[in-house]
């Protein structure tokens, strides 16, 4: 008795998943859910929200998993329905569809060439055996070569075309399937995080996104250069990272890696994602002295006592500063010179003139600096991917397969009517109904343009006879 | 720049366009209704050429790009589409009466871009993240998506007007007699988002595969992708409640115009409203 309640009780659960309003209802579900995902900000700093929000609100927020909504649990299980639901609809029809393909309807009952539309008939002269071979080579010309099935003096055509459509919806949905289980992969083996290296540096562990590290498997990555090229706007043109794999010692691979061109090496990916300056390398300066207005370029390393030449005045560069308040590249100098505090003061590259306000015996100027970069790298393992973009193939095939062919059936027979032979021609398509009928009329003037011609013909030859 | 000048220009030529279909509706004169489509193919031939010009102009200026990398670009280019869907429909259909419904969206667009003092049409050169073949394969297919997407929104509304109007046991006459009938709107309406719902599934592809050559994730949920994915999610709705009895006609027709509604949110309201990766159009 249980093991029939049982069996209803599945049957019942199987016969809901696999049902369409379900889908339907999911899928607007979805839709409406993943609004809400664009509007709070997700994975954002609890500081942030708080701004927003009020404190009970971000935790409400916090509790129901919008704040990470599409990585939330009632997120994933409306996907995992969604999937279920696919699985259960497609599998029902599936078999269906196959025995539908594999076993077609070759023969139509009296019933159902009444009801088959569009339809046609032509009445022609002598026996049905005669008109066998030119229906047979029109049909084929016209449309696809028909089976032909003689039975009780009516012969019977079958031709079909676009069988496959009836496949796309399939498809499409096992690429659904595909891709989330790409996701799925992704999800569970993969990870992503960051490398920031200055030029020379060598990296063999990874920073995650939550802070933790990953060391490199078997290989170290160092950075040999970073290059920035810029438009004449001044907007970044392009930058590029020239590195090196090496694997104990051994170089195995050395690459640039540009934005929209990452490299690969054993299933981790490095893409090019930031850059900025982390120091100064060289830097050039114009020296004028006051009183006697000698001017001088020399070269100044970072951190290292610079003397200038024929004079007892020396200083050291202690400190680069990308842009000072919106000014621009600064350095901070430390003069060394004997008998005054050592008090520092920065030179701005870009406002030379402020120079000019400060007491002491000389004037610095920045001619060039040549900056030291860093490159911020992201690298990503994700072992889904080839299952994400196999997905998406099946899918595109799927909507060529459903929605650019349509399933088109044609049926005809030749049977004996009184002295005469009667042709019929049927005709279905599972979808484009008003333009299969357009083609069916086309294809049936064409039909009788072509087997009717050497028949016009006869009369002549007749009389001739 | 002549583009610019040729942009404005299309824009009172797609105004007059409509103006002449309305007409058209109006009087249901068969050579109204050809002068209305031939001055549209003038407009889209006037309207290629604005865009090759800014092509052209864009390598004159050093940077060399297609014209399809910001806002500006991408309305001229998105109107484009629409007047290029709407006149293969009309070559197929063999039939003016869905002009008057498709090309105000064709106008509109190239009106904003050209007269909205919030859309620069200056070029600038290209970030480097946009500096890949992708680009033209995403905003080409999510273009001509959208634009299936707007005529098939044209259909439903005078679907929704004839529906309306149309009750049982009332006389019909005036402009709707023009219009097809419900049936054939009504699957006119399906045929349109066949086109548009393939194209968008490409877009939105062609997009993660982007995504993942340039920032190493094919889908981050940002929200550029989670509203295009909103689209999708309702154009499937659409194709899906077609197959169910109740859904059939007057709900599928509502369905379209939220789908439209969807697209514009992507592709405006996102911009506007949201903030993303996606912030140059």
């Amino acid at each position: 008795m249980s093991g029939k309640s049982d069996r209803n009780l599945i049957s019942s659960l199987w016969e809901a998943l696999s049902s369409l309003r379900l889908t339907i209802g999911l899928l607007i579900v979805l839709a409406v859910v993943s609004i809400f995902g664009t509007v709070i900000p997700q994975n954002a700093a609890p500081e942030e929200y708080l701004r927003v929000y009020k404190f009970t609100t971000y935790k409400i927020l916090h509790i129901l998993g919008f704040l990470d909504m599409y990585r939330s649990w009632w997120f994933l299980l409306l996907l995992a329905l969604l999937c279920l639901n696919l699985i259960a609809c497609s599998a029902g029809r599936f078999r269906l569809t196959l025995r539908f393909l594999s076993l077609p309807r070759e023969r139509l009952e009296e019933t159902e060439w009444k009801s088959t539309s569009p339809k046609k008939s032509l009445s022609l002269k002598g026996n049905p055996r005669d008109w066998i071979s030119p229906v047979q080579s029109g049909l084929s010309a016209r449309f696809a070569a028909p089976k032909i099935i003689p039975e009780d003096g009516t012969i019977h055509f079958f031709a079909e075309k676009g069988k496959l459509s009836r496949l796309g919806a399939y498809f499409v949905h096992l690429g659904v399937l595909v891709i989330l289980s790409g996701a799925l992969i992704g999800f569970f083996y993969g990870f992503r995080g960051n490398i920031n290296l200055v030029e020379g540096e060598t990296a063999s562990r990874v920073t995650l996104r939550n802070g933790e590290q990953v060391p490199l498997p078997d290989f170290n990555l160092k950075l040999e250069q970073f290059s920035v090229s810029f438009y004449s706007t001044g907007a970044p043109k392009e930058f590029k990272s020239m590195v090196t794999l090496r694997d104990e010692g051994q170089t195995v691979l050395s690459g640039s890696i540009r934005v929209n061109h990452p490299l690969s090496h054993r299933g981790l990916t490095f893409y090019q994602s930031s850059y900025g300056v982390a120091g100064v390398d060289k830097v050039f300066l114009g020296v004028k002295e006051k009183n006697s207005g000698k001017e001088q370029l020399i070269e100044a390393k970072m951190g290292v006592k610079t003397e200038l030449p024929g004079s007892p005045y020396a200083f050291i560069l202690t400190r680069f500063i990308p842009d000072l308040q919106g000014m621009g590249p600064a350095l901070q100098v430390l003069p060394l010179e004997t008998g005054r505090p050592h008090e520092t003061f920065f030179i701005l590259q870009n406002h030379p003139e402020m120079e000019d306000r400060r007491p002491g015996a000389y004037r610095l100027q920045i001619r060039e600096i040549t900056p030291r970069y860093y490159s911020g790298l992201q690298v990503t393992k994700d072992p889904g991917v080839p299952l994400v973009w196999t997905g998406c193939l099946l899918m595109v095939v799927g909507f060529y397969l459903s929605f650019f062919l349509f399933h088109r059936r044609l049926w005809g027979r030749l049977s004996t009517r009184g002295k005469e032979t009667l042709l019929e021609l049927a005709g279905s398509s599972h979808r484009n109904r008003i333009g299969f009928e357009q083609e069916f009329e086309k294809m049936v003037q064409a039909l009788r343009a072509e087997i009717l011609a050497p028949e016009k013909d006869s009369p002549e030859r007749e009389e001739q006879a | 720049m002549i583009s610019s000048k040729l942009v404005t220009a299309v824009t009172f030529l797609y105004l007059f366009c409509t103006v002449l279909y309305f007409n058209y509706l109006a009087f249901r004169s068969k050579r109204l209704g050809d002068f209305a489509a031939m001055a549209t193919w003038t407009a889209f031939a006037l309207h290629t050429a604005a865009i090759l010009a800014r092509w052209i102009e864009s390598y004159q200026l050093g940077f060399g790009h297609a014209p399809l990398s910001n806002m500006y670009e991408s309305l001229v280019f998105f109107s484009w589409c629409i007047a290029l869907i709407y006149l293969l429909w009309e070559l197929k259909l063999k039939s003016r009466i869905l002009g008057a419904f498709t090309l105000p969206f064709a106008f509109l667009t190239v009106a904003y871009a050209a007269l909205s003092p919030g859309v620069s049409d200056r070029i600038d050169p290209l970030m480097p993240a946009l500096q890949s073949n992708w680009l033209h394969a995403h905003v080409i297919t999510c273009f001509l998506s959208y634009a299936s997407f707007a005529v098939s929104c044209g259909v439903s509304i005078m679907y929704l007007v004839k529906a309306r109007r149309e009750k049982p046991g009332e006389a019909k006459g005036g402009l709707l007699n023009l219009f097809p009938g419900l049936d054939s709107l009504d699957s006119l309406i399906y045929k349109t988002i066949a086109v548009g719902f393939p194209l968008l599934t490409i877009g939105i592809i062609t997009g993660s595969a982007w995504a993942n050559y340039a920032w190493g994730s094919y889908w981050s949920w940002d929200p550029k992708e989670t509203w295009s994915l909103i689209t999708w999610f309702i154009y499937a709705v659409f194709l899906h409640a077609r197959f169910t009895r109740e859904w059939r006609g007057k709900r599928t027709a509502i369905l379209s115009l939220v789908g439209f509604g969807a697209v514009i949110f992507t592709y405006f309201g996102v911009n506007y409203v949201l903030s993303g990766l996606h912030s140059y159009a």
